[in-house]
């Protein structure tokens, strides 16, 4: 299938999957489009559209949670951070991603035991 | 599960209000655990039977709509063969996160056969 | 100066923006990208993760012996003394 139909597809769908958690397509029009042909790139290669800043352990567990939209599984620190980890979605409230930052796990966690 | 929700007209379609039952199946013709993807009224629906109940879903898996009905059951909870989200059956609750849910539709068994509420998806 | 070395993804588009700051800042950098090296190389690479309660995601980012997991130009700034 051709990259920018599958693309369109691909974004169709997971509007649908993240509007209920809360979550929108980042206004940063060329970052959402970068990220979705890697997961297009990704889906011909891998089977699957994973995400394409976290790193395959090929155990099928762990991967499966990094298939798009891979919020669910990671609900907490991304709601922290208002974005997923690759910045392909944002809080629905959020006009200006470029304000928001990669906070790592651990930071998070970290944060959190503080609280 | 409601016992008689339901009138006859003359087509064969079962009616009450907003509610419109198609026959999907004869009770007998689905074991405890079975899965049947059936085509009712363009909606690709999922029969499930577990512990004597009948539920209905949508076959189409809210992540990338891969058949449900390829995946697993285990107690309430099916497993979707492509990227192993899990739904309870029973509400169309996605185990990892409640606000999504696979469209699900009532069930209702009169004189051995089981019909689906087509008109109540999601609700 | 401190030693820089990165665990990035070819398809990480914030990988990249984490490379084009240290070229920007003329500092030297290693970098892997952990989706194109072989099986012995990722092994490695997950360990170091993994140690570091970073669950493979990048850009991983060492100066020197501290770690910042993704891309934060502040801090890396910092730890560099820029
Ligand atoms: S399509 Fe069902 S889990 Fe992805």
């Amino acid at each position: 299938m051709n990259t920018e139909k599958r693309k369109g597809q691909l974004k169709k769908m997971f509007s649908k999957v993240v509007d209920p958690l809360g979550y929108k397509f980042s206004s940063d029009e060329e970052l959402v489009d970068f990220l979705l042909e890697q997961e297009v790139n990704i889906e011909k290669e891998k089977g699957s559209p994973f995400c394409p800043c976290q790193g395959l352990t090929g155990e099928r567990e762990h991967d499966m949670k990094l298939v798009c939209p891979c919020i669910p599984f990671h609900r907490e620190h991304y709601d922290a951070m208002k974005r997923c980890w690759c910045g392909l979605y944002v809080h629905k409230n959020v006009e200006d991603p470029d304000n928001l930052m990669q906070i790592s796990l651990q930071e998070f966690l970290e944060s959190k035991n503080r609280k | 599960m409601e016992k008689y929700p339901f009138f006859c007209d003359l087509t064969g379609v079962y009616m009450n209000r907003e509610k419109r039952w198609i026959f999907a199946i004869k009770e007998d013709e689905m074991a405890d655990g079975d899965k049947k993807p059936l085509l009712l009224e363009g909606e690709k629906v999922l029969l499930l039977r577990k512990d004597g109940d009948f539920f209905a879903i949508s076959n189409k898996c809210p992540h990338m709509e891969c058949p449900l009905s390829k995946g697993t059951l285990e107690g309430h909870v099916i497993k979707c063969p492509c990227h192993d989200w899990r739904f309870d059956i029973r509400s169309g609750e996605f185990l990892d996160a409640k606000e999504i849910k696979v469209p699900f539709y009532e069930t209702s068994i009169m004189e051995g056969s089981v019909f689906v509420n087509v008109e109540g998806a999601g609700k | 100066m401190k030693k820089v070395v990165m665990y990035t993804l070819s398809t990480c588009p914030w990988c990249m923006r984490a490379k084009k700051f240290f070229r920007e800042h003329d500092i030297p950098f290693e970098y892997t990208d952990y989706d194109k090296a072989d099986d012995e190389t990722k092994r490695a690479i997950k360990e170091d993760c993994l140690e570091h309660g970073s669950e493979m995601s990048f850009p991983f980012v060492k100066i020197g012996d501290e770690v910042v997991v993704g891309y934060n130009p502040e801090k890396y700034a910092k730890l560099l003394e820029l």
